[in-house]
């Protein structure tokens, strides 16, 4: 792995992120309305928006707007909330550690789950084991968080009969027992899809592998079928699972949102329905930036993963 | 899973093994190693069960070499899987039995097989690329068969590893034991496979065509280590091929397979001399021989050049500014280094050389598919680049492809595919259409009802003629071959390359053909152009091919190709 | 196309997906009751005779008010995709086409796209917009555009070098006989399939949308809405959010399965 590979690679998330900074900013200037709009409410005068719009400096040319609010992000200066009166690190920084829990609990899961299951599949293939790995990965992809958020909500939580609280948040250095009980059910929506699609490729890729030429090479050298899985197959996918996860991070960054609207999470993605819903639109843009930041990032690193775990790959 | 409690028998064995392979005792000489009697096989398929393999009889002795010779489908590959005991779940053996020194390998359970695997019968397989891990070292994937089958720990399975290299002849040994394959090339891959081989001294070797992905002069040191172990190690192998020619250097027997019958069976000098069947005939002559003229008459010494290159190069690798920012490692590589060569007028001028020599890179270059510095001179005109090239040249210019399936497009019909020269150029009027279709048809010598088909349902052969009827129909002046014959099997190359041959002759065209088969071109061209790494190393007239001025490279290529045993003698049939 | 019908899972999404056209065509005829009549001795019920899927909230008959909702859930998903994959498809074979500084330019471009997650991508655009069903079926097709494109650039660079596109180039055809003769009828496949697969993502994206209030808004039967609606009772009787939801399922489902058949029968590993 190259120090120049690396540099080219944070460069190219540098412009991937100055492209979304600039659609997003794009896409606030096309709002009908404006900042002075959302502050004043429908009822202020003509005037007063006039006043308002002069000191928040929304009459001057875009590119200069854009360009004072990117140089405030990069100075980490990111404006003050128009609705909540906070500033915007302050609210986005607490909500994004409360999301991160969340995020990390179920992609752990996810993991732990998917990866077995997919090259258990694969290993079966053909088989009932298979089969009903299979129908679990159709029916998985095919049910949006909402439908199986509500759906668990309705059977394991509740009043008559629940197992699980049926929403809220409690910190994990608070009460880890508390922090569990509350992250079961959130954690296992955001799961269920991810697990269905990532069991699905890793079976596929595994498959590939079981089929190639030197997974037949090394059946044919006597080897057990325990050291061709385990010495032959395995590590060649596992740099396609890495892929496969890298590519899920953005479902999981997508229904990271719904999953905390219904469940009441104080994250970035409940926030971000209020945000959306107020029209507050400096913690928009914050939100929308970090997660595609995160996105970003994230597909840095796995392809850093693939890199340590192919000798093909040197970049 | 280990077995309860081995027999006794079972442990003598290991004794013996663990001492090494029992000496090669004169009273051993004359046994049957591998003894496959009256074997039929079948696989299921959704349309009803398919023959693959029918009462197959066949014997080889130990420190002898049966050379099974067959084309794709012949059932040859099969025969190894079904050896190796590794048949699909649609596989159902019918009949008959393979034995392995008297013991019936079908009647053994999937343990025991697993022990013979590696160790009593192994295997080298065609293409190293893709039989090696490639995520794991060269040298742990010899040491694990030493490991499973010889009881040896990992640090000793190492060092035995790296002689084992050194016998195969790669000069390094310790440093390749530590690469993975990718930093290996075709023939130290193909070292190590046979390495492995070997590791485990087993009673028989299957050669499943382990030169067919290699370069010729990489071939050719494959096929020595491969006849030079033999003398070494007396070991017994069945050495599966697509090519009689290449079987019958190093065979002591050959048993031609046929769709999935075993049409004869000879000793080696014994199958050119006075071959049995009609097939087998058939093989033979098709097997390109450099004494077997198949050529026009040549062109007069004084002919024009319809054709002039001069001084072309072709660079790949220049980079956008985008590109630079991005991918600055980029390196500027030449497909094409400053070649000049003249075509003269009804020639056939043969372009040989190994994969990475520019050849094809050439052939685009004229096609006029390809960027290149330099300049083209055809009919008076020169053009400077590949823009400049005009519609009269791309006329007067066609190519033909080597990938039969990829060069029709799948989704039009053959009538289709062959009006489109005719109504492009406009070579005869759209109501003679349908008539020049059938002419060029029949002129490939393929039925009319053709035109109505797709693509799929034509055999690769008959493919081939289609491209090659699509490039005649231009009415061109000069028509590029590259490698036209070389995915195409044994008999079907000879009537293709004949083809094209009275085709010329016809219509008086000038053809460039370009191929890596050397024995092939001196049958077919008037003169030779050899390419080695982009530059044009040699060119001659084809009887001059064996003459002492040659370049060092075009000799290494004709020590490299083998003229087929047995058939020096045997003038066209 | 016999391969076809042996696959188990072709059949099944075939199957699905003749009932979903028929629920989307002829549903709010054969529907028995009128979706928003309220029937209040009967609210809360489970499956009966009378309401073969039970009631919600109001009495209303969940049954009718899933069939007069195919359309806006299912003809939403379809249309949207379809709105993405002409405009995807433009880009995309122009970008593959062209090639040089354009194709980085838009590269670069679709790669910046593509770096917002899906969902949230929409929900900045239909908060721009404003809420409703024509407003969310744009900002699913502006999300789903970028991936189309993808998915279309790389299908014509690798028909691009096939050898009877480079036979076309060799003999002078003009650049529209080959994009429109050799490169587009064989590039479409992959295209085709992608775009089954993108209806169930739509479809449920489309649902979400409903479920937040972003998407269609009362008094559309829209599924995601019903389950929104729905959702405070759902304690009393879980069916009342289990249909809508399951609906949604098997109609995403009912897609996924078509277009993975669809795929397998385009692969030219499968094909004779």
């Amino acid at each position: 792995m190259s120090l120049g590979y690396l540099t080219r690679r944070l460069f190219s998330v540098l412009l991937v992120l100055v492209i979304v900074s600039f659609a997003v900013f794009a896409i606030t200037m096309i709002l009908p309305g404006n900042a002075a709009v959302m502050i004043l409410g429908e009822y202020a005068t003509e005037d007063q928006l006039l006043a308002l719009a002069e000191v928040l400096g929304l009459n001057r040319p875009w590119y200069i707007q854009y360009f004072e609010w990117a140089g405030n992000i990069l100075q980490a200066d990111w404006g003050m909330s128009l609705r909540l009166s906070l500033p915007v690190g302050e609210v986005v920084g607490d909500a994004f550690w409360n999301s991160a829990s969340l995020a990390v609990t179920a992609l752990v899961t996810v993991i732990i789950v998917a990866i077995p299951l997919g090259i258990l599949a694969a290993l079966y293939r053909g088989s009932k084991v298979d089969l009903g790995i299979g129908l679990f990965a159709y029916v998985g992809t095919a049910m949006p968080e909402f439908v199986t958020a509500t759906l668990l909500l309705v059977f394991l939580a509740g009043s008559a009969g629940g197992y699980l609280p049926a929403g809220g948040f409690i910190a994990p250095n608070e009460s880890f027992p508390g922090f569990v009980s509350h992250v079961i059910l959130p954690a296992g929506t955001l799961g269920l899809i991810l697990m269905a699609h990532i069991a699905r490729q890793v079976r596929s890729e595994m498959s590939d592998v079981l089929a190639s030429d030197y997974i037949r090479a090394a059946r044919l050298k006597g080897l057990r079928e325990r050291t061709v899985i385990r010495r032959h197959a395995l590590p060649n996918s596992l740099a396609p699972a890495v892929a496969v996860i890298s590519l899920d991070i953005g479902y999981l960054l997508g229904g990271i949102i719904v999953v905390e609207e219904i469940f009441a999470w104080p994250g970035l993605g409940r926030l971000l329905i209020y945000a959306l819903e107020n029209r507050d639109l400096p913690v928009i843009q914050a939100i929308t930036l970090l997660l595609a930041a995160v996105y970003a990032l994230s597909n840095l690193f796995s392809d850093l993963a693939i890199a340590a775990l192919d000798p093909r790959v040197r970049y | 899973m280990r077995s309860a409690t081995p027999s006794i028998r079972e442990g003598l064995g290991r004794v013996v093994e663990k001492l090494g392979n029992l000496p090669a005792e004169a009273s051993l000489d004359g046994l049957t190693v591998l003894a496959i009697r009256d074997y039929s096989l079948n696989y299921n398929t959704t349309s009803g069960p398919f023959e693959a393999l029918k009462s197959i009889n066949l014997e080889i002795n130990r420190g002898q070499t049966l050379g099974l010779v067959g084309e794709s489908g012949s059932g040859k590959t099969s025969l190894a899987w079904a050896i190796m005991r590794y048949l699909p779940d649609n596989a159902s053996e019918v009949s008959g039995s393979i034995s392995l020194l008297g013991e019936n390998l079908r009647g053994k359970s999937h343990q025991e097989i697993l022990e013979i695997r590696g160790r009593r019968i192994s295997m080298v397989f065609q293409d190293p690329s893709t039989s090696l891990n490639p995520v794991i070292r060269l040298g742990d994937q010899i040491a694990e068969v030493l490991v499973r089958h010889r009881g040896l720990t990992p640090k000793q399975a190492l060092t035995e590893g790296e002689a084992l290299l050194a016998t195969t002849g790669i000069t390094k040994p310790a440093e390749m034991m530590d690469r993975y394959p990718h930093q290996a090339s075709g023939g130290e891959k193909q070292r190590v496979v046979i390495a492995t081989a070997f590791a485990c001294n087993p009673e028989l070797i299957i050669f499943d065509e382990p030169t067919t992905a290699l370069d010729i002069i990489t071939a050719r040191q494959i096929l020595d280590l491969f006849d030079r172990l033999r003398e070494e190690t007396q070991v017994t192998a069945l050495y599966i091929s697509h090519d009689l020619g290449l079987v019958s250097r190093i065979a002591d027997d050959v048993a031609v397979i046929r769709r999935g019958l075993v049409v004869e069976e000879e000793p080696c000098d014994r199958v050119f001399s006075a071959p049995q069947h009609q097939y087998t005939r058939d093989l033979i002559a098709a097997v390109p021989h450099p004494n077997r003229r198949i050529a026009s008459p040549a062109p007069e010494e004084s002919a024009s050049d319809l054709l002039n290159m001069t001084g072309v190069s072709v660079r790949y690798g220049e980079t956008s500014i985008l590109t630079r920012i991005f991918q600055p490692d980029r390196e500027l590589t030449y497909g094409a280094c400053d070649v000049s060569l003249n075509v003269r007028l009804r020639e056939l001028l043969g372009v040989v050389g190994e994969s990475g020599s520019g050849k094809s890179t050439i052939a685009k270059v004229l096609a006029g598919l390809q960027d290149f510095d330099g300049s083209l001179r055809f009919n008076e005109r020169v053009f400077a680049t590949r823009k400049s090239i005009n519609t009269d040249y791309r006329r007067a210019v066609q190519i033909v492809f080597q990938n039969p399936d990829a060069s029709l497009n799948p989704r039009q019909k053959i009538r289709e595919i062959l009006s489109r020269p005719l109504k492009l150029y406009k070579i005869v009027p759209r109501s003679e259409i349908p008539q020049r279709i059938r002419d060029l048809l029949s002129k490939v010598l393929l039925p009319e009802e053709f035109a109505d088909r797709y693509p799929h349902q034509l055999s690769g052969g008959e493919k081939q003629r289609v491209a090659i009827a699509r490039a005649f129909a231009a009415e061109p002046e000069l028509v590029i071959c590259d490698e036209i014959t070389s995915s195409l099997d044994v008999s079907v190359q000879a009537s293709v390359a004949k083809l094209l041959v009275d085709l010329q002759r016809d219509t008086g065209t000038t053809c460039i053909f370009i191929t890596h088969d050397l024995n092939l071109i001196r049958q077919l061209a008037h003169r030779i152009a050899v390419m080695y790494r982009g530059s044009l190393v040699d060119l001659f007239e084809t009887n001059e091919a064996e003459n002492a001025e040659r370049h060092s490279y075009t000799r290494a290529l004709l020590d490299a190709v083998p003229v087929p045993a047995g058939t020096e003698s045997s003038p066209s049939p | 196309m016999s391969d076809f019908a042996r696959h188990p899972a072709g059949v099944a999404g075939a199957i699905l997906l003749t009932i979903i056209a028929l629920a989307v065509l002829f549903g709010p005829l054969v529907a028995p009751y009128d979706p928003q009549a309220f029937h209040t001795t009967v609210r809360l019920q489970g499956p009966s005779a009378d309401h073969w899927l039970g009631t919600d909230q109001f009495g209303r008959d969940l049954l009718s008010r899933l069939l007069f909702g195919a359309r806006s859930t299912i003809a939403f998903g379809v249309g949207a995709t379809m709105i993405s994959v002409i405009a995807g498809s433009l880009i995309g074979v122009t970008a593959g086409v062209v090639g040089g500084w354009i194709d980085s330019v838009i590269m670069r471009g679709l790669d910046g796209m593509l770096a917002v997650p899906d969902l949230l991508f929409v929900l900045l655009i239909v908060t721009m917009l404003g809420a409703g069903t024509g407003e969310a079926m744009l900002a699913v097709s502006i999300a789903f555009t970028p991936g189309m494109a993808r998915i279309s650039r790389s299908s014509v660079l690798s028909i691009r070098t096939r050898e009877y596109v480079l036979a076309a180039v060799a003999r002078g055809e003009s650049q529209r006989y080959i994009i429109l003769s050799e490169v587009i009828p064989n590039a479409i496949g992959p295209i085709i399939v992608e775009g089954t697969i993108r209806v169930s993502f739509a479809i449920m994206i489309g649902a979400t949308l409903g479920f937040l209030g972003m998407g269609a808004q009362p008094p559309s039967t829209e599924w995601g809405l019903m389950v929104s609606e729905a959702r405070q009772f759902m304690y009393r009787s879980p069916w009342v959010v289990a249909v809508p939801g399951l609906a949604i399922a098997v109609a995403a489902m009912g897609f996924n399965l078509f277009g993975d058949a669809l795929r397998d029968a385009f692969d030219p590993r499968r094909s004779r």
